[in-house]
């Protein structure tokens, strides 16, 4: 597969993504199961523009690890703080 | 800096043997007025090779590069971008501010030499304690520990210059004119007046009107701006450019604590950036979040502590590695436990972003929490008992020299002792809820803080006649380390002693009279002693003795084995270690430290090329896409540029803007002349920024090129590209903690079950498939630059540009109905995060496009076709942007 | 994290008297005399040990032989410029050291950690016998409520003897409620509310800070705590039930901006 190709497919399979993110709030699913699988949808789609399009994927590993670093900061703030006022 | 140090001027700085030089006839040869206390000066000479940016070979003429003036003269320090410069002005403007600071702190001990003196008023007082505060912390601590940073890490890791030189610069004029600007508040009415720590909701306009508290802030975030670039550039440079055989393990102490210290900067000034940002939106914008009942004051406090703790090591981090540096030279042993040290202080870097909470025991957060932080932060104070023990054992059958620097460094491991036992009593939760908010805390973290100061100061002293040639005078030199030892301890004991009262108070318990009385006399003692600093070092500048390359016996560090102060490119060879100890390679032969010195004829004659002939070995050789990124397609990669204006014309032009900013409130201007002349101001600035940014890009510029000697983890990932996922990694801290925010927010509020500001996700799902779209015509951009197809590349740009201009016109659209409806910025809490999240990326999306546009304008002429890096990297943000809608869109729309 | 280990270890041992008991003002001297002591002994243990080291092996001319006489490996092995940095050895002593210092702390703080568990523990036999006091901190002031609805501004008066909790909130910004010599203390933030509980032991008078910098008057944001004797309480608090007691300068009640002038805060 030529990587223009590759690039096509996975844009398609992004949009198509995106729209299922919406449908399923209209799919009658329990609100957390609901949140989750958007959610995971949206990580999903992420992981595959980092990983083609911004070509992580073809990058020493280090280049991931710094962002990914950058993310665990950010939800360890997110998280212990939201659990803090529980 | 003086003729004396003539003699060590080198020829040209070993760019004789640039080969292919394009523009050899232009070339000022000139030894003769080029005094610049050793450093050669490549004065005034164009290149036309081929740069970067392609473009240019177009024809088409760009601003040509600017010539180098040398030291004596005033546009050398306008224009300069070598590391070194860079570092002198660090050091001289921290300086600066630390006067700044110490007379605010002055003007507080004579306030408080009687229990209810009338010297200040109360709001005169608060704004001592605030602007005191901030200024130490922010705009003297770390940017002095930057200049020795600046100075020092190039030359210990051996490299040439920073990875960024023009960044280099950019940092610091952004430092400089965030200080002016945070000065410019004080005239605006009145300044911050809430402390450093800033609590809102005492930081909202309601409580704080003044434009000045306004202007406060901003500086702050013009600062935030320079300490993010900078950590960008030092990573860059620090896991790239490192001389061959410089491994982790075997880098010097300082650089260590160094590259730690970026590392944290780079993520918790991310997060503090959050907080300012959401506080200038609350402030100039009207939005919500820091007034909003019952979840404000504790948002501000999570996203300030999760930025302030780190913070405390950002600060200390230096002076440790200044600690360790001085320990070794001057007691002529090896650091004990040198790995499990280096460790330790990976351990603390790591952890100290979770331990935040500990300064928030009392309000309220429940007790798992409690305890979890409790146990993190003992943690983290354990490493610190191994680090003071490593130093201590150091000294064991030592031969120590009690040199001024070393003076400064042993006071300053005694004062952090008695800081971190003092410590160990708020890690114990049940004494904390009775020191919070008194002098106990006051004393202790000064003297962790100020016993961190002590130890720059040691380095100030060791490094001076690097910096200068010149020795400073020893006797002088103790008798400041006398005086500053007494005065500190005279100012910062009595206050465990004076602990029950309150913080940040104009009066207090007669009680206590005796022990501030103390302290009053204790902070003259100190500000006086640096009367002795200052004097010592400015006279030594002129008649202090010539300091040779290294005036240390004993010391270990690259820095000493060049000449002092080293030449413009530093090294007579390309640095390495290769061999088990460090040597300059040239074409010819091999020089070890020393032999180099005095620039002996035929050494430096090559120095910059030598890498042809001397250690032609490419750790960088698989590079992606066919070429090698880190080789430059000129012959003449060696030469590099050191002087640019731009930097400063930014700065200045940021500045400008800013200050226009500062007269908004709450989404409106003053009433009259004043808001007019606000408005003004702001449009003026945007344009002048505008300009210059479009200049500083415009610029041929080169800074230091591959290949390096280690580059791991990083090799064949080109520094620029490198840079900008640096970058992007702060950026996701930006606006984690946004979302962060929002999260806390929801949480705080109990919104829970599909609840949304746009009652129709329609808008943002069109948004959605928007921004897909862009991103994929990016990588259409992308493909056809590398294809070599003009058209192909200006159809991917354009169809960018109209994808991302069509997703703000739908997002005014969709606002636009919002505030018809009456869901404002400031309707509540709710929309508050809605548009300001969305509106930071929109802002980002806005970014993007005014880059596609210059990138538009380049590739009309033929730009990035035989070197696509540009469209690779502008890629990266833009799919970046993209990443961020994909979560925003679901956070705001959906759930 | 490995303290948690120890602290599981350490809280049953609450009630054979290891643990410090009683108010918060005793728990909290108890505690911190042990850690003035042990910090005190620690920290002039090591500083002592430094100046003895920095003597012992200081570089002085008559000495430098005798140095390089005895520790002749160490003498030929200094460092070099330019040489590749390395450890300077003794890592046991290191290790010895740092497990020692570990101990220490760690115990002290798994040691306070039980207290924090006693002083934070919910009441759970005596729930009625507590007072419970709604304090509401403004700019520049303190309110105080009773559970009978009763408000004072300005003064606090508790029953020598009883269970007070107080629970404090704020009108506008982020203050904090302290009476030093209670040892009591607790943030007083908009829109939320934290507790402290104390129990005071001798009738007085104290004064309550504020801890937490609000603006122009937080130096006079000071309130009276009165302990008075449970009968005369009771006598003070049967006559509270219609009337309420505000002091008349309790203007700044509304006073919302930073400008307020200084002197007119709090009840001084
Ligand atoms: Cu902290
Ligand atoms: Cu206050």
């Amino acid at each position: 597969m030529t990587s223009t190709k590759l690039y096509t497919a996975i844009y398609v399979v992004l949009f198509a993504m995106a729209t299922a993110q919406v449908l399923i709030e209209f799919a009658g699913l329990a609100y957390w199961v609901g949140v989750a699988a958007i959610l995971a949808l949206s990580s999903l789609k992420a992981v595959m523009v980092a990983g083609y399009y911004q070509h992580l994927r073809f990058e020493p590993p280090a280049i991931s690890a710094v962002v990914l670093v950058g993310l665990l900061a950010a939800l360890v703030l997110t998280f212990a703080a939201a659990y803090s006022i529980l | 800096m003086n003729d004396e140090t003539r003699h060590r001027t080198e020829p040209d700085g070993g760019h004789t043997t640039d080969g292919g030089h394009a523009s050899a006839g232009e070339r000022t040869t000139d030894g003769e007025h080029e005094t610049d206390g050793g450093r050669a000066t490549d004065g005034g000479h164009a290149t036309a090779g081929d740069e970067l940016d392609p473009s240019r070979i177009d024809g088409h003429a760009d601003a040509a590069e600017e010539a180098f003036p040398p030291l004596g003269s005033i546009k050398r320090w306008f224009v300069t971008t070598n590391h070194k410069d860079i570092g002198i002005l660090y050091t001289l403007t921290a300086l600066f501010f630390l006067v700044f600071g110490g007379v605010l702190a002055l003007l507080m001990r004579v306030q408080l030499w009687t229990p209810g003196g009338n010297f200040l008023s109360p709001l005169s007082y608060n704004q001592a304690v605030t602007a005191h505060g901030l200024l130490m912390v922010f705009w003297f601590l770390s940017p002095f520990a930057f200049g020795f940073a600046n100075y020092v890490v190039p030359l210990q890791i051996g490299a040439k210059d920073l990875a960024f030189p023009r960044l280099n610069a950019l940092s610091y004029w952004l430092y400089l004119f965030s200080g002016v600007l945070f000065g410019v508040s004080f005239f605006q009415g009145q300044s911050l007046a809430g402390g450093w720590t800033m609590y809102a909701p005492l930081n909202l306009p309601t409580y704080m009107p003044n434009v000045g508290a306004t202007t406060a802030i901003l500086a702050l975030v013009l600062f935030v701006a320079s300490v993010t670039v900078s950590s960008v550039n030092f990573l860059t440079t620090m896991h790239r450019m490192r001389a061959e055989g410089l491994t982790y393990w075997r880098l010097p102490l300082f650089t260590w604590t160094i590259l730690l210290t970026v590392w944290m900067m780079l993520f918790a000034f991310a997060a503090l950036l959050a907080a300012l940002l959401i506080l200038t939106s609350d402030r100039l914008l009207g939005t919500t979040y820091f007034a909003a009942e019952g979840s404000g004051s504790l948002l501000w406090a999570h996203l300030f502590w999760f930025f302030g703790h780190p913070e405390v090591y950002i600060v200390f981090f230096p002076a440790l590695g200044v600690m360790a540096e001085t320990f070794q030279t001057f007691t002529g042993r090896r650091l004990v436990g040198r790995k499990w040290f280096i460790l330790a202080m990976i351990l603390v870097a790591v952890q100290s972003f979770a331990v935040w909470m500990h300064h928030m025991f009392l309000t309220g957060i429940n007790l798992q929490v409690k305890t979890l932080f409790m146990a993190t932060t003992i943690g983290i104070s354990l490493p610190f008992d191994l680090m003071v023990f490593a130093l201590i054992y150091t000294m064991i059958k030592g031969r120590i020299r009690f040199t001024t620097p070393f003076l400064f460094s042993f006071g300053a491991l005694v004062l952090f002792i008695i800081g971190g036992i003092t410590g160990v009593f708020l890690g114990a939760i049940v004494l904390d809820y009775e020191f919070r908010g008194t002098y106990w805390v006051v004393a202790h973290f000064h003297y962790v803080m100020v016993g961190g100061v002590t130890a720059l100061i040691g380095g100030l002293y060791y490094w001076f006649p690097k910096m200068t040639g010149r020795m400073y005078d020893e006797w002088l030199g103790k008798v400041h380390f006398g005086l500053f030892f007494v005065g500190f301890n005279l100012l910062y004991f009595p206050m465990f002693l004076a602990w029950e009262t309150p913080r940040r108070v104009i009066e207090y318990d007669p009680a206590f009279v005796t022990w501030h009385q103390l302290a009053t006399v204790g902070a003259f003692v100190l500000g006086a002693s640096f009367l002795v600093m200052f004097w010592n070092l400015s006279r030594s500048l002129f008649v202090g003795e010539e300091a040779g390359d290294n005036p240390w016996e004993f010391a270990t560090t690259a820095e000493w084995a060049v000449p002092s102060p080293p030449p413009l490119e530093n090294f007579p060879g390309t640095p390495s270690y290769g061999s088990g100890s460090l040597r300059f390679l040239t074409t010819e032969r091999a020089l070890t430290p020393g032999e180099g010195s005095g620039g002996a004829p035929g050494v430096a004659d090559g120095g910059t090329t030598a890498a042809v002939g001397g250690i032609d070995h490419d750790l960088d050789s698989r590079g992606l896409g066919g070429h090698d990124p880190d080789r430059s397609h000129d012959p003449n990669h060696g030469h590099e540029s050191h002087a640019s204006v731009w930097p400063f014309v930014v700065g200045l032009a940021s500045f400008v803007v800013f200050l226009g900013l500062s007269g908004f409130r709450d989404g409106g201007l003053p009433p009259g002349m004043e808001g007019g002349i606000y408005a003004g101001i702001a449009v003026v600035g945007t344009a002048f920024l505008a300009f210059a940014l479009v200049g500083m890009a415009r610029q041929r510029f080169r800074g230091p090129a591959g290949p390096f000697g280690e580059s791991w983890p990083f090799d064949g990932v080109e520094n620029t590209k490198l840079g900008v996922w640096i970058f992007l990694a702060s950026d996701v801290v930006l606006f984690g903690a946004f979302i962060g925010a929002y999260v806390f927010t929801r949480v705080a509020h109990g919104w829970v079950d599909w609840h949304v500001v746009p009652h129709d996700p329609t808008p943002g799902l069109v948004n959605t498939y928007l921004l897909l779209t862009s991103s994929f015509s990016v990588v259409l951009a992308l493909v056809a630059a590398e294809k070599g197809s003009r058209y192909g590349l200006l159809a991917g740009l354009t169809a960018t540009l109209v994808l991302g201009v069509g997703f703000l016109a739908n997002k005014a659209i969709e606002w636009n109905e919002l505030f018809h409806e009456g869901l404002t910025l400031s309707s509540s809490v709710e929309t508050s995060t809605f548009y300001l999240t969305t509106g930071l990326h929109g802002a980002h999306v806005l970014v993007g496009l005014l880059i596609v546009l210059y990138m538009m304008g380049r590739a009309a002429r033929g730009a990035y076709l035989d070197d696509e890096r540009p469209v690779e990297y502008f890629g990266l943000y833009w799919h970046f942007v993209d990443i961020v809608w994909l979560f925003l869109f679901p956070l705001f729309y959906i759930i | 994290m490995h303290t948690v280990g120890s602290v599981v270890a350490v809280v049953p041992l609450h009630g054979e008297g290891i643990l410090p008991t009683g108010t918060r003002a005793d728990v909290f001297r108890e505690i911190f005399w042990v850690f003035l002591l042990l910090g005190t002994l620690v920290g002039v243990v090591v500083i002592v040990y430094m100046f003895y080291n920095a003597y012992k092996y200081r570089d002085g001319g008559a000495r430098a032989g005798a140095v390089d006489g005895r520790e002749r490996g160490a003498a030929d092995d200094r460092p070099t410029l330019g040489e590749l940095p390395t450890g300077g050895g003794g890592g046991r002593k290191l290790f010895l050291s740092f497990a020692l210092s570990t101990v220490i702390v760690i115990s002290l703080i798994a040691w306070t950690y039980g207290t924090l568990l006693y002083v934070e523990a919910a009441p759970t036999e005596q729930e009625d016998d507590v007072l419970e006091i709604r304090v509401e901190a403004y700019q520049f002031g303190w309110a105080f409520t009773y559970p009978n609805g009763h408000t004072a501004d300005g003064t606090l008066r508790v029953p020598q003897g009883e269970t007070v909790e107080l629970v404090v909130t704020s009108r506008d910004v982020f203050h904090n409620f302290g009476i030093p010599e209670l040892r009591v203390k607790a943030d007083a933030i908009p829109g939320q509310t934290t507790t402290a509980r104390f129990t005071p032991s001798e009738t007085g008078t104290y004064q309550a800070n504020c801890y937490e910098l609000c603006g122009a008057g937080h130096s006079y944001m000071t309130a009276e705590v009165v302990v008075m004797e449970p009968d005369d309480y009771e006598r003070w608090y049967e006559n509270t039930a219609s009337n309420s007691e505000t002091p008349s300068n309790a203007t700044t009640a509304n006073s919302t901006t930073a400008n307020a002038s200084a002197s007119v805060g709090g009840d001084r």
